[in-house]
């Protein structure tokens, strides 16, 4: 009945948890006051049906509560499910803990095939993964000192290194990909990739929708214990920022003691834009380089992108930003004036933006651009999705997606007169 | 069910000697104390029982320490492994794997204790002057190995259950100690008034503590018929142990 090509599948899946008022777990307790045993039964998890086929990366992303880490607890077989059934195919990993099982006094290597062994690794494979994990956690030189003599630092790379090295065929990871420096994070990620690359499922939960949409290839927002939205993170995760930005709005609101806005239905031009409608973009203009209102580039031309904005409401620490898009969905560029580092200010009444590209880097082709105003939390005051297009042309076989300034310097002397 | 336990062999043994090492760690004899004490209970008990409450038992140092060191791995199997899975709860709720690995390092770990402790029981038996029989040498693992079965039975249902009511883990200091009292340990089975001995042979350590005595003092080999009882008993209890871990075994993560 079920499909070889699927590795996890979740059927109808109702998880609930008893949630004491006061809870006796003694003998006396439970006998003397049984009334205090009150508890009210929380639903997580609201029969949830989903498959995540072989290979695919999942990202999970929801609300605090939203059940989304049950729902991984559920597929490593740590929770069991209350009605429905969950299949996982495959040797599991689950990256929920790190160094489970360290022992303090234990030296690394030691440690290593402790950890290794939780997952289920026999004393044969762990051997064959050792100079891997022990290279991957660039502890050599003190991987024969006793752990506790490690940083927090290394005892997370090693700890990593372990879990990252088990080779399974599904991968659950929650929220802990945020390990050591820059340069050992960037590792993870470059990790995370090769592992996808060879086909491993891999399941994530993050609060982080910038790690998912680096990894993943697909994700599904949970909200109250239901599927919100399962589609590609583009899609998905402007919809659930949306959501929490008005959530947050809402609670603001209720701070302050006033009424929540009643919401009305949006219409299908809508869902290319959310926010909170504080400011709001009026017009986008894109303009050649002689100011001309033309959004057909020449590669290498300058152009600028000039908006026009109004607000109703004063928005702090105002963040413009920009995304560039080409027509099959890939990120071309993005930047914000936060990134780049620009003055902060808060905006209060309208005005005017230009954004000047000295030298369009786009190759042929049709690009989207979204325009974007964030207030200084982060929240979306209005996001539009392909608020303009634009269009290149190259009169030059250049390949790829983007023109690289390059220049050739030969120092062979025996070219220099080939014209 | 047991393919993965088996699976997972590497783990029992990494916590088996994480267990060992960790057991004396600090303390200034260290691992001696595997040896010291159950000499130190022996000869507490042989105070009791053989200056005070005396006993016409002949060598009767003997004759306790051949019952005790088993019986002191049977106790642990039962006290210590009750809270084998609460003190293991940060690996239960955050990790996957089949969780009858913890009972059973628990109990290989105090069984490879006892194994050790069996040096010393050697070295009493051979200086007492009795001559074991080879046949009888033989059975002595048998013998092991049944008791083994029966304690991780034993571990298995206080294991699981103390998760679930952990007063358990308090009651059962009473019970082994009142266990200890209706085994044959510091007394003899003809000890006993004839019309209750009957309710001794329901309890599965009397005949695993006579296998013992039966090898080591008397220097005979023992009974097929004491055999075969420990045996069924150990695996009656182990059945009922594997049941009820694997029913209560699915909300270990969220009661503890």
């Amino acid at each position: 009945m079920s499909n070889e090509s699927v590795a996890i599948s979740v059927k109808n899946v109702t998880k609930q948890f008893k949630v004491f008022l006061d809870k006796g777990t003694s003998l006396k307790e439970k006998v003397l006051f049984r009334k205090r045993n009150r508890y009210e039964n929380r639903v997580v998890l609201n029969d949830i049906s989903l498959e995540i086929k072989k290979g695919e990366a999942v990202g999970l992303v929801g609300h605090n509560g939203c059940g989304k880490s049950t729902l991984l607890k559920l597929m490593t077989r740590i929770l069991y499910p209350d009605q429905g059934t969950i299949e996982v195919t495959g040797r599991v990993s689950s990256l929920l803990e790190l160094g489970a099982g360290f022992h303090p006094d234990m030296s690394g290597r030691e440690n290593i095939y402790t950890n290794a062994s939780i997952f289920g690794l026999t004393k044969k494979e762990i051997d064959a993964r050792l100079d891997d994990i022990i290279a991957f956690s660039e502890l050599e030189d003190f991987i024969d000192n006793p752990v506790r003599t490690y940083s927090s630092g290394m005892y997370m790379r090693l700890a990593f290194s372990v879990a990252i090295n088990v080779d399974a065929d599904v991968l659950l990871v929650d929220e802990i990909l945020a390990v050591g420096d820059a340069n050992f994070q960037a590792k993870c990620f470059a990790k995370m990739q090769e592992i996808k690359a060879r086909g491993t499922t891999i399941v994530i939960v993050s609060h982080s929708l910038s790690q998912i949409e680096q990894i993943c290839d697909r994700s599904i927002w949970i909200h109250d214990g239901k599927i919100e939205m399962d589609g590609i993170p583009r899609d998905v995760h402007p919809a659930y920022m949306d959501f929490m930005g008005k959530l947050r709005k809402a609670q603001l609101a209720k701070e302050r003691g006033e009424e929540p806005e009643e919401e009305e239905e949006k219409t299908e031009e809508e869902k290319k834009r959310w926010g909170n409608g504080d400011a709001r973009i009026t017009r986008v203009a894109v303009l050649d380089d002689s100011g001309k209102e033309n959004n057909v580039i020449r590669v290498g031309d300058p152009c600028s992108i000039k908006l026009d904005y109004e607000v109703s409401s004063k928005v702090t620490d105002a963040v413009f930003g920009i995304g560039i898009f080409r027509a099959d969905g890939l990120n071309i560029y993005g930047s914000n004036t936060r990134i780049d580092g620009c003055r902060v200010y808060d905006i209060e009444k309208g005005g005017s933006l230009t954004i000047k590209i000295p030298s369009t880097a786009m190759l042929s082709g049709r690009y989207t651009v979204d325009l974007a105003i964030e207030s200084g939390h982060g929240l979306p005051v209005d996001y539009w999705k392909g608020a303009c297009e634009i269009e290149t042309y190259s009169n030059n076989g250049d390949v790829g997606a983007c023109r690289i300034a390059h220049e050739w310097h030969f120092t062979d002397p025996g070219l220099s007169d080939i014209r | 069910m047991f393919k993965e336990i088996y699976n997972y062999r590497q783990m029992i043994s990494s916590m088996v000697r994480k267990d060992l090492r960790g057991r004396y760690k600090g303390s200034v004899l260290g691992f001696l104390w595997t040896f010291i004490n159950p000499l130190l209970q022996l000869v507490v008990y042989n105070m009791v029982f053989s200056i005070i409450l005396r006993n016409n038992i002949e060598k009767f140092y003997l004759y306790l320490f051949v019952a005790l060191i088993p019986w002191i791995f049977f106790s642990a199997s039962l006290t210590g492994g009750s809270v084998s899975i609460i003190s293991q709860k940060d690996l239960v709720k955050k990790i996957y794997f089949p969780r009858e690995v913890i009972p059973i390092s628990y109990v290989t770990s105090s069984f490879v204790n006892m194994l050790l402790s069996f040096v010393v029981v050697i070295a009493v038996v051979l200086f007492a002057g009795v001559r074991p029989d080879p046949l009888g040498i033989i059975c002595l693992p048998v013998i092991m190995l049944v008791e083994y079965v029966l304690c991780l039975g034993m571990a298995m249902i206080t294991s699981a259950v103390t998760v679930y009511f952990r007063d358990l883990e308090h009651i059962l200091g009473i019970i082994a100690m009142a266990w200890m009292y209706l085994t044959p340990i510091v007394y003899s089975e003809d000890m006993c008034p004839e019309r209750y001995r009957v309710f001794l042979h329901l309890n599965p350590m009397t005949s695993i503590v006579a296998g013992y005595r039966d090898v080591l003092y008397w220097g005979t080999v023992p009974k097929l018929a004491t055999l075969g009882e420990a045996l069924l008993l150990g695996i009656v209890f182990l059945v009922i142990g594997c049941l009820v871990f694997g029913r209560l075994k699915k909300h270990f993560a969220e009661e503890l």
